[in-house]
């Protein structure tokens, strides 16, 4: 008996019956839901005569979490994006499922991404008020110190004008107008005009250079695949990857269990991920013919 | 596929009168052969225990394992559970717990092909409810990846019944899965001419599987042997009992 339990016509048209009306599910039997992926562990591996006589649902779904957690972090292809235009403040709240950036880009007149690069030369450290001789302000309901809304240093950062930079200039111009002969020895972090940007972890927002203002631009990030129960769904071509992951992680954490079979599993694990990564690495034949084709020319750009 | 308790009695009767050890009234018998149930039904889930530590075999009827599940199906049951002010009852007539079944139910929008778009059809599924201690609770409850959802539901047992937990609390659409108490058998008689007749209509045969007759008889004799301070008839009964619990279990 086949997996599908759709007619053709509920697929494409969905519950109201309205083509492509964004209520339709399309694409969704590449992903396993994590639901099946614990029922399906506890069906192959779990009772009398399997791999782990007695375990504890509440146990496997811990484990199958972590698991879709580990696998989004460096697996799967789960990156999420979107964009908006920088107000006149110069930040972007960090998405509240956000766990770590992939790309941050602007986006140009032609709609091509122009990546910005984090500066580590700035910070939003919390900066502490203080009287006219430098001595620390009180609060006087809770002694507590007294601290400013924000800190001089990303103030100064806000306010110094990169917008001066021809920042649509090519390399030509740029060696033309201000670089030529001045090059040399440039740290090669900072040759580039696109745009800078720092992440303050710690109120989690991400504040950009001047020169971004009113500038639309795209946050790439990757979640860790647990925030919601809609995303939490394994591709396919990792499933095998999960059960591994799950007996691995059951083993290594119980009493009383072999350490070679503890190992066997640690191998199965490697060997799953990979062979996920690889899968999922979309590499098709015509797509690196393609590629390739460019292999004798001498100037790449 | 129950056994007659008259035929019971009357081998025991038999046995016990051929060498002039003594009589079994009705009454007695009715005690012993609820005892010998009861011991009998017990026994099943230790065996179980004990064959599911060795490999079993493939044959058709001898593999011990699915005989004894065979033997225990026969009281394998199920009932909804009620809730009390704060709990689920358990089923009166319970003897094992087994398996708690929730019924999540769900309501989608589908594309019905008679009814038409945006038609409700509501699901229901049925996930087991996981048992767990209620000082583990406290961990499970407080870590986001073992809360108990509707989806991942468990249950606490306590001297009322249990409390089941999804989202919220739940108060309905659980199911037992249990083992039922073995009904209690009674040699049902009315006495005519001063002797004690069979009377079928007021009798409860016994509900053990029919491959039990035997070992229900030694046993009954055991106790009549102690009952009659019969040694020797105990002691016979015992090793009979003795030697097909080897033979079973060899």
């Amino acid at each position: 008996m086949g997996l599908i339990n759709q007619t053709d016509e509920q697929y494409y048209l969905g519950p109201d019956g309205v083509w492509n009306s964004f209520d339709e599910s399309y694409g969704d039997y590449q992903f396993v839901a994590i639901k099946d992926i614990i029922n399906n562990f506890i069906i192959s591996n779990v009772g009398e005569g399997k791999l782990i006589s007695k375990l504890k649902r509440s146990d496997v779904a811990f484990h199958a979490q972590r698991g879709l957690q580990e696998l989004s972090f460096d697996v799967l292809p789960s990156f999420k994006s979107f964009e908006i235009e920088i107000p006149p403040t110069l930040y972007m709240i960090l998405p509240k499922d956000y766990v770590n950036y992939v790309k941050l880009s602007w986006v140009d007149d032609q709609g091509i991404e122009r990546i910005l690069y984090p500066t580590s030369k700035t910070s939003n450290p919390t900066s502490i008020l203080q009287d006219s001789q430098y001595e620390y302000l009180f609060d006087d309901q809770n002694g507590g110190k007294l601290l400013a809304v924000e800190s001089e240093t990303l103030k100064k950062f806000r306010e110094n004008n990169f917008t001066q930079r021809d920042i649509n200039g090519s390399d030509y111009d740029l060696l033309n107008i201000h670089n030529y002969g001045r090059r040399y020895g440039i740290d090669p972090q900072n040759a580039q005009s696109n745009g800078v940007f720092f992440i303050d972890r710690a109120k989690g927002i991400i504040h950009f250079g001047s020169s971004m203002v009113g500038k639309i631009v795209t946050l790439k990030y990757i979640s860790d695949g647990v925030a919601t129960d809609q995303e939490m769904v394994v591709h396919k071509f990792a499933e095998q990857a999960m059960y591994n992951y799950i007996a691995h992680a059951v083993l290594s954490t119980r009493s009383n269990i072999p350490e070679y079979i503890v190992q066997r599993y640690k191998k199965e694990l490697r060997a799953s991920k990979r062979n996920a990564k690889l899968r999922l690495s979309n590499i098709k034949i015509e797509e690196i013919t393609q590629t390739l084709r460019g292999k004798s020319k001498q100037i790449k750009h | 596929m129950s056994v007659s308790i008259d035929t019971v009695y009357q081998r025991v009767l038999s046995i016990l009168n051929k060498e002039q050890r003594g009589y079994v009234t009705p009454q007695e018998f009715n005690l012993f052969a609820n005892q010998a149930q009861l011991d009998l039904f017990e026994q099943y889930f230790y065996d179980i225990n004990q064959f599911g530590r060795i490999p079993g075999n493939d044959t058709e009827y001898s593999d011990m394992l699915t005989l004894l599940n065979e033997k225990i199906n026969v009281f394998e049951t199920s009932a909804t559970a009620a809730y009390d002010v704060n709990h689920f009852n358990l089923p009166a007539d319970l003897y094992r717990l087994g398996t708690i079944i929730y019924e999540n139910s769900t309501t989608k929008l589908v594309l019905d092909p008679v009814s038409g778009p945006n038609t409700p059809v509501t699901t229901i599924e049925q996930i087991e409810v996981e048992r767990i201690n209620a000082n583990e609770f406290l961990y499970i409850n407080s870590s986001p990846f073992t809360k108990p959802k509707n989806v991942r539901p468990i249950y606490v047992a306590n001297q009322d019944g249990f409390k089941a937990y999804g989202d919220s609390e739940l108060t309905s659409g659980i199911k037992c899965n249990y083992i039922r108490k073995p009904a209690t058998v009674n040699w049902g008689y009315q006495m005519v001419f001063g002797e004690a007749l069979y009377n079928a209509s007021t009798s409860t045969n016994f509900e053990l599987h029919a491959s039990e007759e035997t070992e229900l008889v030694i046993k009954i004799l055991e106790l009549a042997g102690i009952s009659t301070r019969e040694l020797q008839l105990y002691q016979v009964a015992a090793g009979e009992e003795i030697k097909n619990t080897q033979q079973e279990k060899a």
